[in-house]
């Protein structure tokens, strides 16, 4: 294998230019791969980011998101006084009832409103998201017209600010701390008092409860609780599962359009692949000639040449991944159709979609190869080495 | 011209490589086409929009609703001569997964209001006269299989419509008569939801009709200071500005689609432009000699992009008509709900085309200008 390989992989710098361009074509395949694939894991990673393996939510049977689901009042008392719930270190249950509306804010871009989700919230909300952190400001205190917002929500709604206050629900708001939250979807959000957020919205109950489990494994019996409850038509999720549910939808039509546009762009790619490396064997006619009359077999002929394009392939699949790179943690929005409010995320391109551009850049070059690599393989030695 | 039969016989020298390229341009023009149909299937809800339509929403957002009794202060709004209403229904069909929009409309106004939504007479009657009748766009009813006289249940979505399912009976199928109105909705008496909804007489929108387009955001803004400083305030729109609102909401469409385009014209350029160069690299000699016969620099750059250019446009042709068979809602049978009429259209097959003639031209440049430059002595020198 060495010397033959070894003679494939020099012959392809022969020929500088064309193989810069094949590889050229081959990146820019790879570069839209990584992209729109790094769209599709980004809106994603933010909703899963969401939901942590140590909470539960609760939402009426067979509601598909918060949105359309509805808890009553008289239901959290019992959820509170569940042993599966954990209890924060002055015995306060670590429940907290949420209402989510959907409010209408002008975008920073063009001005155009977009759908902002409006979480109200009870009181150990912090205490059970714990890895939300203030970058400015404080909470808002119960009982008050304060809210929090989102990082994100500064950066992509106007009027958004710490200190300014926002008009909804017929009453203004005063926007006193925002939070992070590792790039999870709440950072679009804004949250205030539940119990403030009821009256102004005109709702009289709650949409779901979250709650933080004494541990992981109490969540079959907290289902089997709830279930065995006539009073509780809810039905729990681990919080986790009930985000990466909510990305689905979207997550999936944005995987689709990727996947549909860079299978139909791979294809010109390959035919690109196929002119190369038609003309490469056609040039080295002679040489493969020579390496036939000194004993190489057919099938090492046609691995050397498929390598040779792989190689090529490859090596365009690196410049494509390194082309997409610097989309990486660029922040963008996108509606999420299951709640239908827009949901700022970043680009997240990961170890695990470079590798999979690269294998797909060598499939590319794989499929260009194989018939070149076959022609070359069934010339026959005489005619080969009369060949100028 | 004379030299057409020259290019048509460089350009098929190399007959394999030739088709390659030709292909790697049609898939470049077909997916430019496939993009540009989606594109053109949201401006085409906006451009379609009535100028003399405008719908009054909450101001807090679409979700909220506002009372009943909003319907007699906008019918007495200046300017307005007709006014209905709709709510989203939002109900399950069989399956979460089976998504089509429901609303809840007030049945004669709402017909008198979009004369889009086309019924045959006894339809028309048919559902005016039942309560608990519905009618469907003929998309949806080509994927389930609707007919006229089925029973259909939905199951409620939202809390507001109580935990019953809901019974209709399918009373027309209609043909949506202009990008305002998609085929793929069903509507309902706004009646029978209401009578099972708590609180009750609540409207999701109201659209109201003017007299003369010119004045609709005046009038707009009437209706909305008429409900200014009430706990239903109001935000007033164009049935334009409010579709091209709704669209943008899906993010930003034409830099995504556009970039998408740019890396496609570029893989292909890369493709295309490799091929030349092949092809003027084979031909040195020839060039060479056709130089010495006399032929100007110029002729021989001529010629050069010719041939780019006639591969580039064959393969053009054929993606742009390829996209065209292919690429329309029916063929695909894309029922998404937002996009009404999807297809290629002859502005984008042209496009295509001139984009494909771009790309030939461009790939050929390079190639052409190192032909056009040869040294003669050196090229007749080397030896192939």
């Amino acid at each position: 294998m060495g010397l033959i390989t070894n003679y494939n992989l020099r012959s392809m710098t022969v020929r500088r230019g064309t193989a810069a361009m094949t590889a050229m074509g081959i990146a820019m395949v790879v570069a839209v791969f990584v992209m729109t694939m790094a769209i599709a894991q980004g809106f994603r990673g933010a909703l899963v980011a969401s939901g942590s393996n140590e909470n539960a939510i609760l939402l009426r049977k067979g509601a598909t998101s918060e949105t359309v689901s509805g808890v009553l009042r008289s239901q959290l008392p019992i959820i509170e006084a569940m042993p599966q719930v954990a209890r924060a270190s002055d015995g306060h249950p670590l429940a907290s009832p949420e209402l989510v509306v959907i409010i209408a804010l002008p975008r920073v871009t063009d001005g155009a409103p977009a759908n902002v989700p409006v979480r109200g919230v009870g009181p150990l909300a912090f205490e059970i998201r714990n890895t939300l952190r203030f970058v400015e400001g404080r909470r808002f205190t119960p009982g008050t017209r304060e809210i929090n917002v989102g990082r994100q929500a500064v950066t992509r709604f106007r009027g958004v600010a710490l200190g300014n206050e926002l008009k909804f629900g017929s009453a203004s708001w005063k926007i006193v701390g925002i939070f992070e939250a590792d790039g999870a979807s709440f950072e679009s959000e804004v949250w205030g008092d539940v119990d403030l957020m009821q009256p102004a919205f005109q709702r009289n109950g709650y949409q779901s409860v979250t709650l933080k489990l004494v541990a992981p494994s109490a969540f079959d019996t907290l289902q089997s609780t709830i279930g065995g409850d006539p009073r509780l038509d809810l039905k729990g999720y681990p919080e986790q599962d009930y985000y990466e549910g909510q990305s689905e939808t979207t997550g999936t039509l944005m995987r689709i359009f990727g996947i549909f546009v860079t299978t139909i762009l791979s294809i010109g790619a390959v035919f690109g692949a196929m002119n190369t490396m038609y003309a490469a064997v056609a040039y080295r006619t002679r040489e493969i000639g020579t390496l036939r009359a000194l004993g190489f077999s057919r099938v090492r002929i046609v691995a050397a040449f498929l390598v040779e394009s792989v190689a090529l392939a490859l090596i365009g699949g690196a410049i494509g991944c390194i082309l997409a790179l610097p989309v990486h943690g660029v922040s963008t929005g996108a509606l999420n159709m299951t709640s239908f409010t827009e949901l700022a995320f970043k680009f997240r391109i990961t170890p695990a979609l470079l590798a999979l551009g690269m294998v797909f850049s060598a499939l590319m070059g794989a499929v260009g190869g194989l018939l070149p690599a076959l022609r070359a393989a069934r010339i026959p030695v005489a005619r080969a080495l009369r060949e100028i | 011209m004379k030299f057409l039969g020259l290019v048509l016989k460089s350009a098929s020298r190399s007959k394999r490589r030739t088709a390659l390229t030709m292909m790697s341009v049609a898939v470049a023009v077909f997916l430019f086409g496939a993009l540009r149909a989606i594109l053109d299937g949201f401006d085409a809800v906006a451009a379609a929009s009535s100028a003399t339509r405008i719908v009054t929403i909450r101001s807090t957002s679409m979700i909220f609703s506002m009372p009943v009794s909003h319907t007699e202060v906008i019918r007495s709004t200046p300017g307005v001569t007709d006014v209905t209403w709709a709510n989203w229904f939002g109900g399950i069909y069989k399956d979460p997964k089976n998504f089509f929009g429901q609303f809840a409309v007030d049945p004669e106004s709402y017909l008198r209001m979009y004369p889009e939504i086309q019924l045959t007479p006894d339809e028309r009657k048919a559902f005016l006269d039942d309560r608990t009748g519905c009618i469907v766009g003929d998309g949806i009813a080509k994927k389930y299989g609707f007919k006229v006289g089925d029973r259909m249940t939905l199951q409620v979505g939202i809390p507001t419509y109580g935990s019953r399912d809901f019974d209709f009976t399918i009373r027309g199928v209609y043909h949506a008569g202009g990008a305002a109105v998609d085929n793929q909705s069903m509507m309902f008496h706004w009646k029978y939801a209401d009578e099972r909804s708590t609180p009750q007489g609540q409207i999701g929108w109201y659209v109201s009709r003017v007299d003369n387009p010119d004045r609709a955001v005046q009038v707009a803004k009437t209706i909305d200071d008429k409900f200014a400083n009430s706990p239903y305030e109001t935000k007033t729109d164009t049935e334009q500005a409010f579709s091209a609102q709704f669209a943008s909401m899906l993010g930003n469409l034409n830099l995504l689609l556009g970039s998408v385009a740019l890396a496609v014209v570029i893989t292909t350029l890369f493709v295309a432009g490799n091929t030349m160069a092949m092809s003027v690299r084979e031909r040195t000699t020839e060039i060479a000699v056709m130089r010495t016969l006399g032929f100007p620099a110029i002729t021989i750059f001529l010629l050069v992009v010719g041939e780019g250019l006639v591969v580039a446009v064959v393969g053009g042709t054929a993606g742009a008509l390829l996209s065209r068979v292919i690429v329309n809602g029916e063929a695909l049978g894309l029922t998404g709900g937002f996009i009404p009429a999807f297809g290629v259209s002859n502005a984008n097959v042209a496009a295509g085309l001139a984009l494909s003639a771009l790309i030939g031209m461009l790939a050929a440049l390079i190639p052409a200008s190192t032909a056009s430059r040869l040294k003669i002595v050196d090229a007749l020198r080397r030896v192939a």
